[in-house]
């Protein structure tokens, strides 16, 4: 990966989410300075030191559970390893002599500044979050998201369980372990520096390639891995920058706290950070600090409200008549009524996946250069050979014979039809040369290498580009983030193509003036429209299409053809078109193959074809008729 | 052996109560594609209204009533009051649901019932064993398993012979396809949760029994062994739910006699962590449903 691969658009990505960080730092610090300043009291100011540091873990949380969209439960089980971790690293020996005499190892004997402290308990942690990810990464990938989220939960437990259990180390339930007084924090300046760096972390991942690619495949992880993106890797690459800010946040959770016990990271911590998280908005860092600051707000106010006397910005209020529903441990209620409400109500939280430096860009940066619609592209003249050739391949379901010895060549510069009646077997034979069925016999072939085994976004990679019969875009993406994402997936493992401009296929595409809408705003044709351009971007030797005019009218449909043909001239790429529709086909291709009850019954051109007797009693004769 | 013979009786009363629960976890993920972090809710309430009846005087032979009548309707309500506006959501949506579901009981029940743990008398037979030669077995372990073996083929029955179970089982294979069949889906959720809190209320009448005791975090247990037992035998499974279940009881009772001693408190911690590894190794879990990506 070159440097300037790491973040796609440098100035945008480097120096406004820097921006933006700063601003949010300043939004909680300069917030949680005026509150303490109008208020007074040394609870106050313990409330603000509270709120600065939960800010770091749930921003820290956010990095994972934002970009790649898995729940996780294990975060604050990695903040009970970092703790601990760093409490037996950073204790002096003397006080855990007192605490824990019996501890292994030696413990007992070391004794750390509190910096190399911290700097040993996130290493340590992400040696733990490694193993984890490994084991998130096999069962998501196998039974979904939900099976992953049970591995975080297992992982928070186990961390209860152990530090519970094992009294030696952790100085167990009741006792914990603990500082020697004086021992917490001199001042803010630490928590300063640790919330600035998360935030900047947080803005940094989300922009850069890794965190593109995450993003693309939570949007849809079956589209990502067709586009040549490897979601377990980007996960991985979240779940360890996100663990190594969680574990900073909750050494000094521990180091302000002076202590740690087993409760102090188990449910009611994981309940409130991540009502925090999603309160604000998950999908963006201002939405967490956002949630944070509403949260840490809501819980004091309704903390108050529980206690008997009290009063609010100086006013005393009586509320013996509402005792009985004002009672101490209101904030529980609260957080737990909050997390529902807005589940039920708002999932994506406050403010989804605004982003406080976005907005800044699209504010000051809006009338500049550089946003001209680009000219249109000329069609290439030196395409390099590919072939791909699928031969005998057999498919079974239970015991259902869905393709046998089907076989089919494709080479580049020719259009290559695939046609036949509803269940023919057309979509299984895509779903063979895309890698999502393994046939039980045969092979197929690109450029004379046997691709058989291949995982999706291997075969994305190596050239074989598909799009969907039902669509599938990235969602939340704008038009232009969802070309991006393939594009920078071309200029890592495409580089022996011409790549062409992104702004230049969007505009080929007829997209340019809808170029920064979601991509879920869009209407039908142009959502087809937008995964032709996204496929072209990744310049592949081959594009699959599958069913790419289902559900166009007649004359959107001879728009597509034309298009087709072009953006695939515009990229060198052959193409293999997959349809039901007789007409539009033989519009298209150079050949066709005919496909019935799962076997390859002609070939040749449109007018063989189309006179093939076999292929008139399979197929002609039905729609004839119709 | 005779060690071995009384562990292996010990882990299938304890896997026993962990297979209904995790059998009604399975129901509801099969209608729903909600793993629900709420399933131990409806023992914490029972809990509570068994406490309230034995104080009122009430024997054990009307509280057991109680407790299905409580588990069922608390399900019930649960259904109505929050899932029921989430339905189709998604995953990460209906996770955090269930979630909210449980802290928002146990915060409600903590402010306005009890903080305190509540006490109440074990019925007398519960401690009471009997002996086969050298064998001692608990009168309890005999009961709990005698009874799970009749609410499984009870259940079997009733998922594969009437209406209800057909409707269940196709939603559970697919479920808007099952809609388009005729398939209610209100009737089909809400007999799926009643069915889940009648599995948890008896699960939670030995749970009760064994515990003497409730508090208002009292769900978490119950909830966690049966997540994790549905999952252990492969989610949408309800097969797998019932094997998941007994697995993780066995596994429990033999880790906690096979550890050496000073680990035995440990035995919950390595029991997660092994089903973690088991995670590594076979991703889908015991019985593994393939989730064909459809495209």
């Amino acid at each position: 990966m070159t440097p300037n691969n790491l973040f796609p658009n440098k100035q945008r990505d480097i120096g406004f989410s820097a921006l933006g960080a700063l601003g949010l730092f300043a939004l909680l610090v300069g917030g949680g300075l005026a509150y303490q300043a109008i208020v007074g009291t040394g609870s106050a100011e313990r409330l603000i030191t509270t709120m600065l540091i939960d800010a770091i873990i749930v921003v820290g949380i956010q990095i994972y559970v934002g970009n790649t969209g898995v729940l996780s439960f294990g975060h604050v089980g990695f903040g009970a390893i970092a703790g601990y971790a760093f409490a037996l690293f950073a204790i002096t020996p003397e006080e855990k002599l007192k605490r824990i005499p019996d501890a292994p190892w030696g413990l007992v004997d070391v004794s750390l500044n509190p910096w190399l402290a911290l700097l040993l308990a996130t290493v340590i942690c992400l040696v733990v979050a490694v193993i984890v990810g490994v084991g998130l990464a096999r069962s998501g990938a196998e039974s979904g998201a939900v099976a992953a989220t049970v591995i975080t939960l297992a992982l928070l437990f186990v961390t209860h369980e152990v530090a519970r259990n094992w009294p030696d180390v952790t100085g167990g339930d009741r006792a914990g372990l603990s500082f020697a007084i004086g021992g917490s924090l001199d001042g803010r300046i630490a928590i300063y520096i640790a919330l600035l760096a998360a935030l900047l972390v947080a803005r940094w991942y989300a922009q850069s390639r890794s965190g593109r690619l995450a993003v693309a495949a939570r949007e849809d992880n079956l589209a990502a891995r067709a586009m040549g993106v490897n979601p377990l890797v980007q996960q991985m690459a979240a779940l360890l920058i996100s663990v190594a800010v969680v574990s900073v946040g909750a050494g000094l959770k521990v180091y302000e706290e002076g202590s740690i016990l087993p409760d102090n990271f188990f449910f009611n911590y994981t309940l409130l950070t991540l009502v925090m998280l999603i309160v604000g908005g998950r999908n963006g860092v201002t939405g967490a600090v956002v949630g944070v600051i509403v949260m840490t707000a809501g819980r004091e106010l309704t903390r108050r409200l529980g206690q008997d006397g009290y009063e609010l910005f100086g006013i005393g209020l009586d509320d013996a008549p509402l005792d009985w529903i004002f009672r101490e441990n209101l904030q529980t209620v609260f957080l737990g009524l909050s997390m529902l409400g807005f589940m039920i109500w708002r999932p994506s939280g406050l403010l989804d996946d605004w982003e406080l430096d976005e907005w800044l860009h699209r504010r000051l940066n809006l009338p500049k250069t550089a946003d001209e619609q680009p000219d249109s592209l000329t069609e290439l003249e030196d395409v390099p050979q590919a072939n791909l050739r699928v031969s005998d391949v057999d498919v079974r379901f239970g015991g259902f014979q869905a393709l046998s010895g089907a076989g089919l060549e494709a080479n580049s510069g020719e259009i290559v039809g695939l046609i036949g009646p509803n269940g023919a077997g057309k979509t299984t034979l895509v779903n063979v040369i895309t890698g999502l069925v393994e046939p039980s016999a045969g092979s197929f072939e690109v450029n004379g290498h046997d691709a058989t085994a291949l995982a999706p976004f291997e075969l994305a990679r190596g050239g074989l580009v598909r799009t969907f019969q039902n669509l599938r875009l990235f969602g939340a993406l704008t038009v232009r983030e969802n070309v991006e994402v393939a594009a920078m997936i071309a200029q890592q493992h495409r580089t022996d193509r011409v790549l062409r401009d992104t702004d230049a296929l969007i505009a080929e595409a007829g997209l340019w003036p809808l170029r920064d809408r979601r991509a879920r705003e869009l209407d039908y044709g142009n959502s087809r429209r937008l995964e032709l351009a996204r496929a072209a971007a990744l310049s592949p030797a081959f594009l699959l299409l599958d069913e790419p005019t289902s559900g166009m009218s007649d004359e959107e449909s001879l728009a597509m053809v034309e298009q087709v043909r072009h953006m695939a001239a515009t990229v060198g790429a052959g193409v293999l078109v997959i349809d039901h529709d007789l007409a539009f086909i033989t519009g298209i291709s150079d050949r066709i193959y005919v496909l019935d009850q799962g076997r390859i019954i002609a070939d040749g051109s449109p007018t063989d074809v189309q006179a093939n007797p076999a292929v008139q009693a399979a197929y002609l004769g039905s729609t004839a008729d119709a | 052996m005779i060690e071995l013979a009384q562990n292996l009786i010990d882990g299938l009363g304890r896997g026993s109560i962990y297979a209904l629960l995790a059998l009604g976890v399975a129901v509801i993920f099969g209608v729903m594609h909600l793993l629900n972090f709420a399933h131990g809710e409806m023992i914490t309430v029972s809990g509570y209204a068994a406490f309230w009846a034995l104080n009122a005087g009430w024997s054990w032979t009307l509280i057991v009533p109680l407790i299905l009548v409580v588990s069922v309707v608390t399900s019930l309500l649960i259904e109505r009051l929050a899932f029921s506006r989430v339905r189709g959501a998604s995953d990460f949506t209906l996770l955090l649901t269930s979630f909210g579901v449980h802290f928002l009981v146990s915060a409600v029940l903590l402010l306005y019932v009890s903080a305190s743990v509540k006490n109440y008398p074990r019925p007398g037979w519960v401690a009471d064993t009997w002996a086969v030669g050298s064998l001692r077995v608990e009168v309890f372990d005999t009961v709990v398993i005698v009874v799970t073996i009749i609410t499984l083929l009870a259940t079997t029955a009733l998922l594969q012979r009437t209406m209800f179970g057909l409707a269940l089982r196709a939603a559970a294979a697919d479920f808007d396809t099952a809609r388009l069949m005729g398939v209610r889906s209100n009737s089909v959720i809400r007999g799926a949760f009643a069915l889940s809190g009648l599995l948890a209320g008896i699960a939670g009448v030995f749970w009760l029994m064994r515990a003497g005791s409730t508090n208002p975090t009292a769900g978490i247990d119950p909830m966690l062994k049966g997540v994790l037992a549905a999952l252990i035998g492969g989610l949408g499974s309800l097969r797998g739910a019932v094997l998941g279940g007994f697995a993780l009881g066995l596994a429990e009772v033999l880790l906690r006699s096979w550890l050496p001693n000073g680990l035995a408190s440990l035995t919950e911690g390595v029991v997660f962590a092994l089903i973690a590894l088991l995670f590594i190794f076979r991703p889908g879990g015991l019985i593994s449903v393939g989730h064909a990506e459809r495209v």
